[in-house]
């Protein structure tokens, strides 16, 4: 009987657990000013997981990340990714720890997204699409 | 001694290291309790708690040299082995184009879907791999592999070729012997897309791990004249294995399924073939994952057991028993589920639960496990 309480404990988990809300909010896709490339939402998918490694021109994808508790980074992870924040942590621990790859720069804020990628050619990064500002171009909005 | 010595090369490179490149440390850790029911043992455990079978410890340090080449050494302590740590990863990468990469050195053996991170409890939805699939003793190896990824479709594509050895002593049925893998040669194909990952894998290796009481029993075949073949059958000494593996992941929405079989073929060796497969179907609530696998293993022996001499003599129709008994203790039909739930309670940990029910077929023994599993990756 005793054998019975992780599985009880389980369901429990399972149902007990509220859903975690936050305010959603628009997500922009963002490269430099001088970069012509364009990417489908696959290929933007693909170049955050470290997956697609040069734009159509042969420039190599330098994307960058937002850190984890900015909340253009969940709605990034949910809305691009189609990953909740814990499966993209697997992914990447995945990839670390097998030497395939590491995981992407984090930069602190919105305003160092922007300046990074608006200062490197050939970047790529995401913004909540109202910090977005001249200094880049927008890719697609999410 | 060895940890000493571990510690002081990792302390010795690093100074080495940061005057030329930036040295990175990430780690993982999983701490598992666990406990089988009353008298019964399972997968290791018996029915007393227990925190060390598969609990342990990893310190990963990597360091990029620049122009496509890096440096990377995993180690990874064991509770299983009183937290002896141990090099399981320890190569020089060469990325010879942005395709292309050469691995050279200490990596892990590619068998199956989870192999790469067979350690890294943080990466996927169990406490630790299936445990039928993933028994086989083979589980790094020192040598060369070349990874090549590319478009094929609409699929991400990884193809990888390898090629090595490994000696090790491996705890085989409760005694330590020298193991040697030789030759090992293989390739992998993963197609990813979205949703969908397909696998398979093929590998060859010549085996040689003396077994002691398979050892004695074959001295004592040789002694008996015109049975040599029998001799031959029981001792395992460069004897090929070939292993075949096909793998799936569908992992959709919120659901998630994962099937895996694996098949070795053993020339002229006790067993005769290994046959294992499982599937697990899982669904995510927001944090949590429930997930239930079944999954089954067969083994069948080697028939020459089935030729042997009876009524001879009391001495032969002794050796032959023992034979048999020896045979048979290598045979496996057995299935097993396990029902289980993974909690992201935190951005860097989850907080596993799974409970085990094991059907072993020939004894017809039923025991059950549960463990309980607190991982994370830093």
């Amino acid at each position: 009987m005793k054998l019975l309480t992780p599985i009880t404990l389980a369901i429990t988990f399972a149902f007990t657990l509220t859903t975690s809300m936050f305010a959603s909010a628009e997500v922009a896709v963002i490269v430099n000013p001088a970069n012509a490339n364009t990417l489908s939402d696959s290929d933007i998918s693909r170049a955050f997981l470290g997956k697609l490694k040069t734009y159509a021109d042969g420039q190599s994808i330098k994307a960058v990340n937002s850190q984890t508790q900015s909340p253009a980074r969940a709605e990034f992870e949910k809305l691009v990714l189609k990953k909740s924040a814990a499966q993209v942590k697997a992914y990447w621990s995945k990839r670390l720890f097998t030497g395939k790859g590491k995981p992407l720069k984090e930069l602190g804020s919105d305003a160092d997204v922007l300046s990074f990628v608006a200062s490197t050619p050939n970047a790529i990064g995401y913004v909540d699409a109202a910090s977005v500002d001249s200094t880049v171009k927008v890719l697609k909005r999410f | 001694m060895r940890k000493a010595l571990l510690s002081c090369a990792i302390c010795a490179a690093l100074p080495l290291a940061s005057a030329q490149a930036e040295v990175t440390f990430h780690g993982f850790a999983n701490i598992v309790a666990g406990q089988a029911s009353s008298g019964d043992t399972q997968w290791g455990y018996d029915d007393d708690i227990d925190f060390k079978q598969d609990s342990l410890f990893a310190l990963q340090a990597s360091t990029d040299l620049g122009e496509g080449l890096s440096a990377t050494a995993q180690i990874i302590s064991r509770g299983e082995n009183d937290w002896e740590a141990e090099f399981e990863w320890a190569y020089i990468a060469y990325d010879i184009n942005e395709h292309t990469r050469l691995l050279a050195g200490r990596q892990r053996a590619p068998l199956y879907m989870y192999s790469d991170y067979l350690d890294v409890s943080y990466a996927y939805p169990w406490i630790t791999p299936p445990e039928g699939v993933y028994n086989l003793e083979l589980s790094k190896f020192d040598g060369l592999s070349i990874t090549h990824t590319f478009s094929l479709g609409e699929f991400d594509t990884s193809a990888q070729a390898f090629f090595g050895s490994d000696n090790d002593d491996t705890n085989v049925q409760g005694i330590e012997v020298n193991t040697n893998f030789d030759d090992i040669w293989g390739a992998t194909l993963t197609l990813n897309r979205d949703w969908l990952t397909l696998r398979t894998a093929f590998l060859e290796l010549d085996l040689t791990i003396p077994i002691p009481v398979f050892d004695q029993l074959a001295a004592a075949w040789r002694d008996v004249a015109t049975f040599d073949h029998v001799a031959d059958a029981l001792v395992i000494s460069e004897d090929t294995a070939e292993f075949f593996e096909f793998g799936a992941v569908i992992d959709y929405h919120n659901w998630l399924f994962i099937a895996e079989v694996t098949r070795i073929n053993y020339d002229n060796m006790p067993l005769e073939t290994e046959e294992s497969m499982f599937v697990t179907a899982g669904y995510r609530f927001d944090d949590v994952l429930v997930h239930l696998t079944y999954g089954v293993d067969e083994n069948t022996i080697n028939s020459v057991g089935e030729r042997l001499p009876l009524g001879v003599s009391p001495e032969l129709d002794q050796l032959v028993g023992f034979t048999m008994q020896g045979l048979e203790f290598r045979n496996e039909d057995s299935s097993y589920y396990t029902l289980g739930a993974r909690w992201d309670f935190h951005p860097s940990a989850a907080l596993k639960v799974e409970f085990s029910h094991r059907d072993n077929d020939l004894t017809n023994q039923d025991t059950s496990l549960v463990r309980t599993a607190l991982v994370t990756v830093f």
